[in-house]
């Protein structure tokens, strides 16, 4: 068991941890406690108003968002991992005894793949942006 | 490449999926129909190359994939399965502009537990097993328009990630410990798990993980609502399906490679086999709705086929296995019964709420005559009665108990098998001693054909046990080499 996990070392590697955890943990009331004793303080009914860059605030702040903003994040998030998968395939190959044809074959088949879901992606529609 | 041939189920069952995908978006509504029969020629061609190969013992992709007996025999119970509810799709899909998800997602979750089966790694066995799991929890909600269905969807979606988490964490225990995820190596690596704590906190975590997708008891809670709000046709690839790849999991997982901790396992299995099936039983007595009773008696099922994981010997296990098969073909068929009774009440009352409630099944012996005979079979089966299929497993089940010495199991086993009689017989008064509210209307052919396809597998391994019984056998073997 010591062999493979060395207890007493783990926890000696954790006290970095453990002091960003304690300074974490301080730092906000220490800053608050700052402001609150040095910032001047001044009242007027504009400081209540809603902040929105500057200018006057506009409408409600609880609108819907368009569903197509998730259909958009969705689709970036598969294409995404198919990068992801690209990058362990370039690393894993180098010198593992597969030749460059079977692993470019295999990761074409992949690709492939992923192809069919591109193509049902854009045949419904979900690339164009509001229909 | 030879060896490639023994994927070719799976590879069979992708290529028809994205055949299926692709053909769909250029079929109007009226015309995808014919992706049905597709999805089906594709199950039932993978079905054939899995049964032409069986009994091959294979380790492929550097150890991460272990073709064999027990592998390949629960690939059969997924295409029978999937096979079913592929052709009794046809009827439910009918006319839907999305029957292409519809059969993509059957297909893709087919694979999915076909590579549970053959996983011999922990991290291909959670791929595949979330592979599955995504797949049905889109199923679950394929009615959005119906707010019984997105319920069951949610809340499937929602204590299966939990579950997924649960099972990865136990994993993560189990790769820590031991510092392989190949199941084999795990098994020669346990005395590093065995001797610390982390062993009986990944136990504990897994039997959670794979106990939420065989909805053992505690874990239970999403099963019921699940299964009544999913269409009845996903709820026949869920219990029939997905259930049994969570058995497939756990027994490659503990028995493969968590032998040695077999002791604290087997204490856990015995009370949650007796907690589940005397809870499914007992609650699924007081239950009118037929796809509700129909998950709780699912429940009780899975209790009986966990006592394989208590008694552990190879004719347990054998009867454990084969209770998969004859559960596949009995849950799947009373789940498509149930989506032709559900159909027929529909047509009659497009606001009907409950339209799977035990007053819909009224006489209908003389309305659907055909759905209604399935029916009784499947329903007599689940309770044990000869000839049937699930007479045979329950015998070789239960007998092996009372030969290995746990007689206080078997007779609460058998004592829950008669309290279930009551809920199933019920459904045959209903069917045939009720006077029927309606005239006989014409059985859609797509149910006729999946449920008499059922009854033929129910009637075939009750009659004629002697290959299937060999055939689970063998199954057995690869878990508990040389015990025949």
């Amino acid at each position: 068991m010591s062999v493979i996990i060395d207890s007493s070392n783990i926890i000696n590697s954790y006290i970095p941890v453990a002091v960003f955890l304690v300074v974490s943990l301080l730092m906000p009331p220490a800053t608050m406690a700052m402001v609150k004793l040095l910032s001047p303080r001044s009242k007027s009914p504009n400081k209540y108003a809603t902040y929105e860059c500057g200018s006057d605030p506009l409408g409600d702040a609880r609108i819907q968002f368009n569903v197509e903003y998730y259909l958009y994040a969705i689709a970036f998030v598969v294409f995404d991992i198919e990068v992801l998968f690209l990058y362990p395939w370039a690393m894993v190959y180098i010198g593992n005894g597969v030749d460059m044809v079977t692993a470019i074959v295999e990761m074409l088949i992949f690709i492939f793949v992923m192809l069919f879901g591109y193509a049902y992606l854009w045949k419904k529609g979900a690339l164009k942006w509001m229909n | 490449m030879a060896d490639l041939m023994l994927l070719a189920p799976e590879i069979t069952l992708l290529v028809t999926g994205l055949t299926v995908l692709l053909l769909g978006l250029f079929l109007s509504a009226h015309s995808k129909k014919i992706l049905g029969y597709i999805a089906t020629l594709g199950c039932l061609v993978a079905f054939v190359l899995t049964l032409n190969s069986f009994g091959t013992t294979a380790v492929m992709f550097s150890n991460s994939l272990s073709i064999d007996a027990l592998s390949q025999f629960f690939k059969l119970v997924f295409l029978t399965v999937a096979i079913l509810v592929s052709i009794a799709s046809i009827k439910y899909t009918d006319g839907n502009d999305h029957a292409d998800e519809y059969y993509v997602l059957v297909l893709f979750a087919t694979i999915g537990m076909m590579m549970v089966a053959s996983a011999n790694d922990l991290m291909v066995l959670f791929v595949a097993f979330e592979l599955a799991s995504l797949a049905t929890y889109a199923l679950a909600g394929f009615e959005k328009k119906n707010p019984a269905s997105i319920e069951a969807a949610m809340k499937y979606f929602m204590i299966g990630s939990l579950s997924a988490a649960l099972l990865l964490l136990g994993i993560g225990y189990v790769y820590g410990a031991t510092g392989t995820t190949n199941i084999p190596e795990v098994a020669q690596n346990i005395g590093l798990l065995a001797s610390s704590p982390m062993g009986i906190l990944s136990l504990v975590l897994l039997i959670a993980g794979f106990g939420f997708k065989i909805a053992l008891v505690p874990f239970h809670m999403w099963a019921p609502d699940t299964y009544q709000g999913a269409p009845s046709v996903v709820s026949a690839l869920l219990a029939a399906g997905s259930k049994k790849m969570g058995f497939v999991a756990a027994f490659k997982v503990f028995i493969t490679g968590l032998i040695a901790l077999q002791a604290d396992w087997q204490m856990a299995f015995a009370i949650l086999a007796v907690i589940t099936m005397t809870y499914g039983n007992i609650v699924a007595l007081s239950q009118t709705s037929v796809k509700r009773m129909l998950a709780y008696s699912s429940l009780a099922q899975a209790g009986y086929i966990s006592m394989a994981f208590v008694v552990m010997t190879p004719m347990a296990l054998t009867g454990g296995i084969l209770y998969a098969l004859s559960h596949g073909f009995m849950k799947a068929g009373a789940f498509i019964a149930t989506a032709a009774v559900v159909y027929m009440a529909t047509s009659e009352n497009k606001d009907i709420l409950k339209a799977d409630h035990l007053d819909s099944f009224k006489g209908l012996g003389k309305r659907m005559p055909i759905t209604a005979l399935c029916l009784t079979v499947f329903v007599l089966a689940l309770a044990g009665i000869p000839p049937t299929a699930g007479f045979m497993s329950k015998f070789v089940l239960f007998s092996s108990t009372i030969e290995s010495g746990l007689v206080w199991l078997a007779v609460i086993a058998i004592l829950n098998s008669a309290v279930s009689l009551y809920y199933y017989a019920r459904v045959v008064r209903y069917m045939y001693a009720m006077p029927a509210e309606g005239e006989r209307i014409s059985e859609p052919a797509p149910y006729v054909v999946a449920l008499l396809l059922a009854v033929a597998g129910v009637l075939a391994i009750g009659l004629w046990p002697e290959p299937f019984v060999n055939m689970a056998m063998e199954a057995a073997n690869v878990l508990i080499p040389g015990g025949m």
